[in-house]
């Protein structure tokens, strides 16, 4: 079957679909992107802004308490100044996911790129916050403690095994918790892509 | 972005919305997530048309970003109907078609759609009369892969067509 017979037999009918009118264009215009990216955008920007907000607020409660403002003044500060980090860093890799004008190839290449990224990223800041919040609960248990009892808690050997065997524990549940939650969001799109992107160049390394 | 650009923009699609509904018929199985395509095709065109220079052909560019939007746009996975499904729709329609020319059309496009993604995009765009050269500048691949690819693209069509 030659290539102007099919044209033919697709010229004889149109595939079925209702046009739409100008104002039914011009609404979706107004409308916000159902894309999965868009929609992790719209989420990072939610938690972006309830962090900064609920920052500030235990910011100006801490500055107000009677005994040790300084000290919990410091942590919350410190507490904000990582999440915005971590925020607009996984904003900025969001960003460069949509540049649909490119060829399909280019386009392809650069989203595997980003995608790559953004995951990565993902999984280092959950390395790193998980061993974080672990020695911030040490910290807060030597605040509450008091630091010269919680040293000679912390010299017992029985106490350093409970402590490395519980951060073991914890640091290859979260990292593997962390591993299947992202498999199982972007997995298949990302297999999806990779091989797309391979029976594209594979066939050119045949042709040429 | 200006009200006339916006009016530009909307007459523009309305000009050339068949491509997109065409694309979308192309690569989803049900009325809703074709609406979404649509939308999500209109929204991405609209988003790139400040920057449209007129380097390319109006289509050309818009079949860029419709298929990059259709093909690896991350959007919520529907249900993909499986092939023994799509078979089986196939043999049902065959036993209700009275026009041949109707059965052939409807064949063509069951045949596509068994087709892989980029195949598809490609078949798609010859049958629109679109040259080689701006099929192999949409894909991003040499014109003599298009031709070579085409030949391919041509045979599965055949042998899935045959009664």
């Amino acid at each position: 079957m030659e290539l102007d017979e099919l044209k033919n037999i697709w010229k004889s009918n149109e595939p079925g679909y209702t046009l739409k009118g100008e104002e039914e264009l011009a609404i979706m215009l107004k409308g916000n992107s159902r894309s999965i990216i868009s929609k992790l955008k719209r989420s990072v920007w939610f938690e972006l802004t309830l962090t900064v907000g609920v920052g500030i607020a235990l910011l100006v409660y801490s500055l107000t308490l009677p005994s040790g403002a300084m000290k919990w003044t410091s942590i919350f500060l410190l507490m904000l100044v990582a999440y915005s980090f971590y925020y607009v860093k996984k904003l900025t890799l969001l960003n460069q996911f949509e540049s649909t004008h490119e060829n399909i190839r280019a386009n392809l290449e650069k989203l595997i790129d980003n995608l790559t990224s953004y995951l990565k990223f993902y999984k280092r800041s959950y390395a790193i916050l998980y061993p974080i919040y672990f020695f911030l609960g040490l910290f807060f248990i030597a605040l509450e403690r008091g630091t010269s009892e919680f040293i000679i808690l912390l010299k017992q050997p029985r106490t350093i095994i409970t402590l490395i065997g519980l951060a073991v524990f914890f640091f290859i549940c979260s990292t593997w918790l962390t591993s299947w939650y992202l498999k199982k969001l972007y997995g298949n799109h990302l297999d999806k892509l990779n091989a797309l992107l391979k029976d594209l160049k594979s066939d050119q390394s045949v042709v040429s | 972005m200006a009200i006339g650009e916006e009016k530009n923009f909307i007459n523009l699609i309305n000009e050339h919305q068949g491509l997109i509904h065409k694309v979308c018929i192309m690569y989803e199985n049900d009325r809703d997530a074709r609406n979404d395509l649509f939308q999500e095709i209109v929204l991405q065109l609209w988003k790139s048309f400040s920057s449209f220079r007129g380097e390319a052909k109006i289509t050309t560019w818009m079949y860029r970003i419709a298929l990059n939007t259709a093909i690896s746009g991350f959007r919520k996975q529907t249900r993909h109907i499986k092939t023994e499904d799509l078979q089986e729709v196939h043999m049902n329609i065959s036993d209700s078609w009275g026009d041949e020319q109707e059965e052939n059309f409807q064949k063509l496009q069951w045949a596509i759609r068994q087709l892989s993604e980029i195949e598809r995009a490609m078949i798609m765009m010859a049958l629109e009369e679109v040259a080689y050269e701006d099929i192999a500048e949409t894909i991003g691949i040499t014109q003599n892969n298009v031709r070579v690819r085409m030949n391919r693209i041509r045979e599965k069509i055949r042998k899935l067509m045959l009664p």
